[in-house]
């Protein structure tokens, strides 16, 4: 059972931070129908301007962060007006094949500026909750609460089952992040808009509605919040120039999983994802031995021509056939309509 | 004025036919040098480097007369090929050195999926690969053309399950936690047997994928079983990610790698988690004798960094590769002949007297091309940098 709790934290911290980065997916998708496969490169820009920012100019964490999603929005307006804007009346596929495209040139344009190798988010600039090392003998408990300790770094759970304020702050930012943008789209002006243009956008603009402003600023949204995720993941394991590419596939699929185009579809898309990779990795290898048990195999199990411990090294392809049952059930995921509005 | 400048653009032709391409040879060296294992190949191309500044400076490599005199110097140049520690990208390397036509050997690869994904068309082409970092068992086999300057998994493997069981006797049972690719399976296998044969309690194993970075999920699997030791078969920059991940849940287990971890950048990654850790290496330059210190002296000096276990191995390859080219070229030779010579001499190097002596100690090739006689060494990270672990284990010799 302490076993099953632990992994159940580990996919929802998995999940948190794929639905973080889904919602940029989500929310391009909403508005203009398009793929942006360069979100996940502008997650990982976000990680690299906040670690240049406390490495190089020896800014406080707090003050890195906000400039960091400032200057990703930036970039996403850039990108926006650049790349996307003069060809939003070509056909889908030329948009599709120039956000590929200008996902390959940033994470060559992050290999030349910040190289190749991986880099560790400087530990001592941050805030000290957000710090990840543990001393192995007993941590100083700050308070106790129903036999749950809050310990320096993480919450000890009965039956050492542990959370770190790190993985905890994902979570949480996840789920407010959510719930301030579905706000957002609901009651706000730009809220709004961004409803109109995902319905139709040529009558949107006849009614009015500047829809190429609104455009940009879905993506100045969508690039602030791929940039804080960038950052959670940055201090959490390493920055490199290819981060945004693996996390950015797998939160696009989670954007699928829970219907593309809608807010609440990425965030529980993002979390069924992530806690099907984690069970995935974490039950398949005595699942595959129950199996080979049970199928008059055991013979061969025991003589070790079946391994039962190679299953959790396939765990991202576990996640990926779950989305594609859900696919299948559902064409339109989770929480999709199939026609009508989206955001 | 029309004419001047008709001049002016001859002048770089007359500079191009003017070079006499006879003085140069040419030597490739394959690596990871961008990708997840960057941080090899970043040493390995400084390693090799250095190896090639110093023969250049000494005046290349000789050709002699019969009399024994220097007749000429040949400068070495080195062509750099990025496989970006994949077997696709190894085959592409593999395939523009081995079909370059001024290309006469290639040191590399580095991971072990990359040297066998070059090794048959190394093979077909007939150039030597010499690999300065590759372990897995197969690397060698069945190829006249593949060599190795460092020991193979099988010996590492055992070597390792010695180590926990002869001298870190306080600990009883073992997990382990291995990349599933050549290397990480070869070292596990390797382990595993061994552990079962000296009666080592291995409680579990996981594989892990190198593009995933969350390992939690196998780390909470593997926990459930209290494992004192964690055996990590695998890479740097994936085992920084596990100890840092394993101490955040809180695990205490120690922790133990092999020479897929043996890269500054591992505790620059981990952090404080990485303190403690132990792995093995082929070399260490704690261990290293006088000459090893003065090419490490020489290497901070070019570079502004301590040379690692990688560099001293790929300085040591390309001596090795150069000493035959010096021995062997001849340039009214064809280029398969040119090349299959450094393969004969390479070959020739079968015996302790025959053997060519680098910083990294003696080296010498077994029927297959491995190296055979090179011991492992144990490192400990304290207080986040490698140290030369008190205690060795080098009684257990070496493989064979």
């Amino acid at each position: 059972m302490d076993v099953f709790l632990q992994q159940l934290i580990n996919g929802l911290v998995l999940g948190g931070i794929y639905a973080l980065i889904a919602v940029g997916y989500t929310m391009v998708y909403g508005i203009i129908q398009l793929i942006n496969f360069a979100h996940g490169e502008v997650f990982m820009l976000g990680a690299y301007f906040a670690f240049t920012l406390v490495a190089i100019f020896h800014l406080p964490f707090w003050v890195a962060v906000p400039i960091s999603m400032l200057l990703c929005a930036g970039f996403g307006l850039l990108m926006d007006f650049v790349a996307y804007r003069p060809i939003r009346n070509a056909p889908r596929l030329s948009a599709l094949i120039t956000a590929i495209g200008v996902s390959i040139a940033l994470q060559n344009i992050a290999r030349i500026i910040w190289g190749a190798k991986p880099q560790p988010f400087p530990e001592e600039t941050l805030p000290s909750f957000l710090q990840q090392v543990t001393p192995l003998e007993d941590p100083n408990i700050y308070f106790s609460f129903l036999g749950i300790n809050f310990t320096e770094v993480a919450i000890k759970f009965p039956g050492n089952v542990s959370l770190s304020y790190l993985d905890l702050s994902i979570i949480l930012l996840a789920v407010i992040l959510m719930f301030g943008l579905n706000r957002i789209v609901s009651l706000t002006k730009i809220g709004k808009a961004m409803r109109a243009c995902a319905q139709n956008r040529v009558a949107s603009n006849l009614m009015g509605i500047k829809t190429n402003q609104v455009i940009a600023i879905t993506f100045a949204i969508g690039s602030a919040l791929g940039a804080i995720a960038g950052v959670m993941v940055g201090v959490r394991e390493y920055i490199e120039p290819t981060m945004g590419y693996y996390k950015g596939v797998a939160a696009f699929a989670a954007a699928v999983l829970g219907g593309i185009g809608n807010i609440t579809g990425a965030m529980v898309g993002g979390l069924l994802m992530g806690l099907a990779e984690v069970f995935g990795a974490g039950y398949i290898d005595p699942i595959i031995e129950f199996v080979a048990k049970n199928i008059g195999l055991g013979e061969f199990y025991e003589a070790g021509k079946i391994s039962n411990s190679y299953g959790s090294g396939y765990r991202v392809a576990i996640s990926y056939i779950v989305m594609i049952i859900v696919i299948l059930i559902r064409p339109t995921g989770l929480f999709g309509k199939s026609t009508g509005h989206r955001a | 004025m029309r004419n001047w400048l008709i001049g002016l653009l001859l002048v770089p032709f007359v500079f191009i036919l003017g070079c006499d391409t006879g003085n140069e040879v040419r030597v490739a060296v394959a690596g990871p040098f961008t990708g997840n294992a960057a941080a090899f190949g970043e040493m390995i191309k400084r390693g090799a480097e250095l190896k090639a500044k110093e023969i250049n400076e000494a005046g290349g490599i000789k050709e002699f007369n019969d009399a024994g005199e220097v007749i000429r110097g040949r400068q070495l140049k080195l062509i750099f090929g990025d496989d970006v520690g994949t077997e696709k990208e190894a085959k592409a390397v593999a395939t523009r050195f081995a079909t370059d036509r001024r290309i006469l050997a290639v040191v590399g690869h580095f991971n072990s999926s990359c040297s066998l994904a070059g090794k048959g068309i190394y093979k077909e082409n007939g150039i030597v690969e010499l690999s300065p970092g590759s372990t897995n068992v197969d690397v060698c086999q069945g190829s006249d053309w593949t060599f190795r300057n460092l020991y193979r998994d099988d010996f590492q493997g055992t070597f390792i399950a010695n180590y926990i069981k002869n001298i870190l006797t306080e600990f009883e049972t073992v997990s382990v936690l291995f990349d599933n690719d050549d290397y990480g399976r070869g070292l596990r296998d390797a382990f595993t047997a061994e552990a079962k044969r000296i009666n080592l309690n291995v409680v579990s194993e996981k594989a892990y994928d190198r593009d995933t970075t969350d390992y939690t999920a196998q780390l909470t699997s593997i926990n459930a079983d209290n494992p004192d030791v964690i055996f990590v078969s695998g890479l740097y920059g994936q085992a920084a990610l596990i100890v840092k991940q394993a101490r955040s849940l809180g695990i205490t287990a120690q922790f133990f790698g092999a020479d897929g971890i043996d890269s500054p950048e591992f505790i620059k990654n981990a952090g404080a988690a990485a303190d403690g850790t132990y792995l093995t290496t082929p070399f260490t330059f704690g261990a290293g004798g006088e000459e090893a210190a003065k090419v490490a002296k020489a290497f901070e000096a070019e570079f502004g960094v301590q040379p690692d276990t990688w560099a001293a191995l790929t300085y040591d390859a390309m001596g090795m590769i150069a000493e035959a080219i010096e021995k062997t070229y001849n340039s009214k030779s064809t280029l398969a002949e040119n090349r299959k010579g450094i393969r004969d001499h390479l070959a020739g190097l079968d015996t302790p007297e025959e053997g060519y002596t680098g910083i990294t100690g003696l080296t010498y090739f077994d029927i297959n091309g491995d190296t055979v006689n090179k011991p492992a060494y144990v490192k400990i990270v304290k207080d986040g940098e490698y140290t030369t672990a008190e205690k060795q284990l080098l009684e257990i010799g070496t493989q064979n």
